[in-house]
């Protein structure tokens, strides 16, 4: 109590003899009703999402954590809010259902959201699938400037390019959302005096790290959002940080402030809970037929590029099909020798094409039909589903195991959406194989299988975690298998095991590996070029296998700084109940 | 004794709503977040007659000409008004096959596993749940309104807390309804018995209470300091008023001595009579005020704090009596290489009516003493510590 005098209380009790009364009349029907009316007349209104019973629980499967930060960050936090959940907890569909009650209220005219290059695809394909949200890319054909469209997803740098700046800032936008949002964190960038400009009415912010070297990241970043939240720098500085120990101080006050703009749920305090995940990486020798081909393929590619590297992409396309199947690397060469007229390598490319025809034998598919008769075996109706990255490929797997007498199902980009739908449904009901092309997208909903193979692999890890992603996601019950398979000597064997393993990547966290590539991002260099330029580039085998190795430890170290950030910011938030206190 | 106010949401009120329009005999065809509602001329209501098109929006262009419906239209309100008064009693039947078995704390909070429950019902019981609405008002807050359940079992005047959390969550919007009877409680009975649980239900929101209060206290205390202030200043005012009338009177009586004009004299005279007048009332009123300061201004201080009192006025708006089944349940416990069975008093949507005690030490099993394995055999907690 306090060193004041109290004031007397004063306690009726009404007798409300009417209600005694209306005992000996009482028609009860009625009773139910007036209980619930009495009850709401003294509740208090309320705000809900109530966007939320028309998404399709099929396409995404809500967790209470994330229900809880869309609510805040809309009503309590006024539409302005920093989302810092751990990694893998689902921000992406924390900002998906705040999107979607904001369309539903109809306060969307206008969204801009802003992310690290390698992301922006995927969230376009996110917000659509799951949320029925349609966005254009910047990397789409139809995209005409930020000028052209209300719905747009970009990349941060595309924003602040020269070309495009002064229209995106000239505009006023309902809502912006920022990925990665540690790429602001630094207010001398480009970026930071990007986000800074930028005209909007609502905005929600996204990073597992909201501190990248020092607390005045988190300064930055929440000025961004909320200017005059921590005041100015050097107080903020002053007041939080006690600068000989370099350790936080008012701790309490810092928890209450960033309460009222960021929401980090932990990963220790969800009831997400993922089942063991066995990966078996199977590496096979080749035919020597196979081999030359492989060699031969090699070499054209290498001398090509070193006289054109205006071909990288078709010749990059050679390299990978190599190792997929002689029937994807057919298709392409012939297409190769039927559209250009003026070919400089048509002797090359025709000696491709007869090594191509002399191989009988396609050591993967064989290796491939030893795991799915393990898996008719042992696994509920045999159900494995096989990626490959190309048509043909899949083409020629689904003939074998046809013929070999497998249930076949074929999924690709192709298909309508009911067609694709049909797939997946005849896959769960028939079981057997599905052979699947990258179309098969974040929304299909395919935990009723657990063993996923990796027919060929995709330089981009980020393909190889969506992958994962399809079986491997909340809901999934079992132990998940993958399967990798590659030839012995060939790059697949070296993105696999000098690459993938090195980061852990088929064990890592559903969301973990893009704060490693967006670091990798922000030194400027993208994986697949990467990969492709030290093949291309490498003198001999022995150069390829260091250039690997360097690569690998680059990977190793962003992993190690990207865990250590999240360790770290781990360690900054200890103690601060930041998702709870004001309940 | 459980808080009873539901959230007003949208899609709540719009499900209230449409219940309550059903039983009113109204036909309601709904598109697209407009319905169109027919009231059969016989149903008893006053909110609408014949025709009716309700939108569910807050936006006035939207809404036109038509009903808005929302958690704060007045159409809204004028049904949940109407909707509160129609049938504040009535009567319903929780049986052990509508409810599940409610595991005491004792129970909850140990780590011995459950393998089976099994109730076996007597004799039925009665018990009267009432809520009611608390009114919290002082002057310096707004009027806190709480609305609160408590149930009583009618013969024994027992207070069953788990019991109203049973009603509440078996008549929430939406779910399937409860059959509703005619009461058959006396009134006189039902008076006492709210006689018997009011006082309690007070001291269930004492918490409550206690924050207003303090928050009225502080309002109090900060409005006395405020007229303290006031009043000081009121005195330097005076003190600066008085030394400026004897300065004044003290130059006049100069110029009264050194006066050789009779009319000059006689002015100044007079003017200095006024002035003592008025050097009286300053003095009487500084000192009326010094003295009301060394008191502490009794006075004010006491109209503040009674403006500032507290009212808690506790009303009691339905009353609910409910029949429930009253018998024993059997808690079957393993630990894998022995079963033993517990059977303990229990009443439909009341739970366990019964205190265990370790059959070791004597101790009543309780949240803080769950019950525990020792040697095979079913004790407390504190008997398996060692």
């Amino acid at each position: 109590m306090g060193d004041y005098d109290l004031v007397d209380v004063e306690v009726t009790h009404e007798d409300n003899d009417e209600l005694f009364d209306s005992l000996s009349r009482s028609d009860s029907d009625e009773h139910l009703q007036t209980l619930q009316a009495v009850r709401l007349q003294a509740g208090q209104p309320d705000s809900e999402l109530r966007s939320l019973k028309q998404l399709d629980e099929d396409s995404v499967k809500m967790l209470e954590h994330q229900v809880d930060a869309a609510y805040r960050a809309l009503f309590e936090m006024d539409g302005k809010a920093l989302l810092a959940d751990e990694v893998g907890l689902g921000k992406t569909i924390e900002v998906g259902m705040i999107l979607k009650e904001m369309h539903f209220r109809d306060t969307d005219d206008s969204v801009l959201i802003l992310t690290p290059a390698q992301l922006a695809k995927q969230w376009q394909a996110e917000l659509l699938e799951k949320f029925g949200l349609e966005f254009v890319c910047n990397y789409d054909d139809e995209f005409d400037g930020f000028g052209a469209h209300d719905y747009i997803i970009a990349s941060i740098d595309t924003a602040k390019s020269e070309r495009h700046r002064m229209t995106v800032l000239n505009r006023n936008w309902d809502v912006l959302v920022l990925d990665e949002a540690h790429y602001v964190k630094n207010e001398e960038t480009d970026r930071y005096d990007l986000i800074d400009q930028i005209s909007y009415d609502y905005a929600f912010f996204l990073t597992a790290t909201p501190i990248q070297n020092e607390l005045t990241d988190l300064y930055n970043i929440v000025s961004l959002l909320r200017p005059g939240l921590f005041g100015t720098r050097d107080v903020f500085y002053h007041y939080f940080v006690d600068s000989n120990q370099e350790t936080l101080v008012n701790r309490e006050e810092l928890q209450e402030r960033l309460n009222k703009v960021m929401i980090r749920n932990r990963r220790a305090e969800t009831d997400i809970d993922f089942t063991d995940r066995t990966i078996d990486t199977r590496t096979f020798q080749p035919t020597p037929e196979e081999r030359e081909l492989y060699e031969a393929v090699s070499d054209y590619v290498k001398g090509a590029y070193s006289e054109d590297q205006g071909q990288k992409l078709v010749l990059m396309l050679l390299q990978k099909e190599v190792v997929s199947s002689p029937a994807a690397l057919k298709q392409t060469i012939e297409k190769q020798l039927h559209e250009q007229s003026e070919l400089t390598h048509t002797d090359e490319l025709e000696s491709i094409l007869e090594l191509i025809d002399r191989i009988d034998t396609v050591t993967k598919q064989e290796r491939l039909l030893d795991i799915v008769e393990e898996a008719r075996e042992n696994v509920e109706m045999g159900r494995v589903i096989v990626f490959t990255q190309f048509r043909a490929t899949q083409r020629e797997l689904l003939d074998r195991l046809a013929t070999e007498g497998y249930t076949v199902h074929s999924f690709h980009g192709g298909h309508s959406s009911e067609e694709k739908e049909q797939i997946v449904t005849n896959f769960e009901e028939e079981g057997g194989v599905l052979v699947s092309t990258d179309a098969m997208n974040e929304g299909r909903n395919l935990q009723f299988c657990n063993i996923m193979v990796n027919y060929d692999l995709p330089w981009n890890p980020m393909k190889v975690e969506q992958r994962i992603g399809r079986i491997h996601r909340i809901g999934q019950k079992r132990e998940v298998y993958i399967f990798n398979m590659a030839l012995e000597d060939t790059i697949e064997e070296y993105v696999l095991e000098r690459l993938y393993h090195k980061i852990d990547l088929f064990q890592q966290t559903v969301g973990q590996l893009s704060s490693i590539l967006t670091r990798l991002e922000d030194t400027g260099s993208s994986f697949e070029d990467e990969i492709f330029e030290r093949l291309a580039n490498a003198d001999s085998e022995i150069d390829l296998e260091n250039d690997f190795d360097a690569m690998a430890v680059d990977l190793e170290e962003q992993r190690e700084l990207a865990e250590k950030l999240e360790e770290f910011n781990s360690g900054v938030f200890q103690g601060f109940d930041l998702g709870e206190s004001d309940d | 004794m459980t808080d009873a106010a539901l959230s007003v949401t949208q899609s709540t009120i719009e499900q209230f709503t449409e219940e309550y329009l059903h039983t009113l005999g109204c036909d309601i065809n709904k598109q697209a977040g407009r319905w169109s509602v027919i009231v059969p001329e016989e149903a008893e209501t006053d909110i609408a007659t014949g025709k009716l098109t309700l939108v569910c929006s807050t936006d006035p262009d939207e809404v036109g000409d038509e009903e808005a419906l929302h958690p704060e239209s007045s159409f809204f309100h004028a049904l949940l008004e109407e909707a509160s008064e129609r049938s504040p009693t009535g009567r319903v039947s929780i049986t052990a096959a509508d409810t599940e078995i409610i595991l005491p704390s004792w129970l909850v909070q140990s780590e011995v596993s459950l393998k089976k429950t099994e109730f076996t019902p007597y004799y039925d019981r009665t018990a009267l749940v009432a809520l009611f609405r608390l009114g919290i008002e002082t002057v310096s807050e707004y009027q806190t309104e709480l609305l609160h359940a408590i149930a009583v079992d009618t013969r024994s005047d027992e207070i069953l807390p788990e019991l109203s959390d049973t009603l509440l969550s078996r008549t929430l919007i939406g779910q399937e309804t409860v059959q509703c009877e005619r009461t058959q409680v006396d009134p006189d009975s039902a008076k006492q018995l709210v006689k018997h649980v009011r006082e309690t239900v007070v001291e269930d929101i004492q918490p409550r209470i206690d924050e207003v209060h303090e928050a009225a206290s502080r309002s109090a205390d900060a409005e006395i300091e405020e007229y303290r202030r006031l009043q000081q200043q009121r005195i330097e005012e005076l003190e600066e008023a008085r030394t400026s009338l004897v300065n004044r009177i003290d130059d006049l009586s100069v110029s009264i001595e050194e006066s050789d004009g009779q009319e000059q004299r006689a002015e100044a005279l007079k003017k200095r009579k006024e002035l003592k007048s008025e050097l009286e009332e300053v003095e009487s009123e500084l000192g009326s005020l010094r003295k009301r300061r060394e008191q502490g201004f009794p006075e004010k201080q006491r109209e503040i704090r009674e403006r500032h009192a507290l009212e808690v006025v506790a009303t009691p708006v339905t009353l609910t009596e409910v029949q429930y089944e009253q018998g024993e349940v059997d808690f079957t416990l393993t630990n894998q290489t022995v079963t033993r069975t517990i059977t303990v008093g229990y009443g439909s949507g009341v739970g366990v009516t019964e205190t265990i005690e370790c059959d070791r030490c004597g101790t009543a099993l309780s949240e803080e003493n769950p019950v525990s394995w020792v040697d095979g055999e079913v004790r407390c907690e504190n008997c398996s510590s060692p």
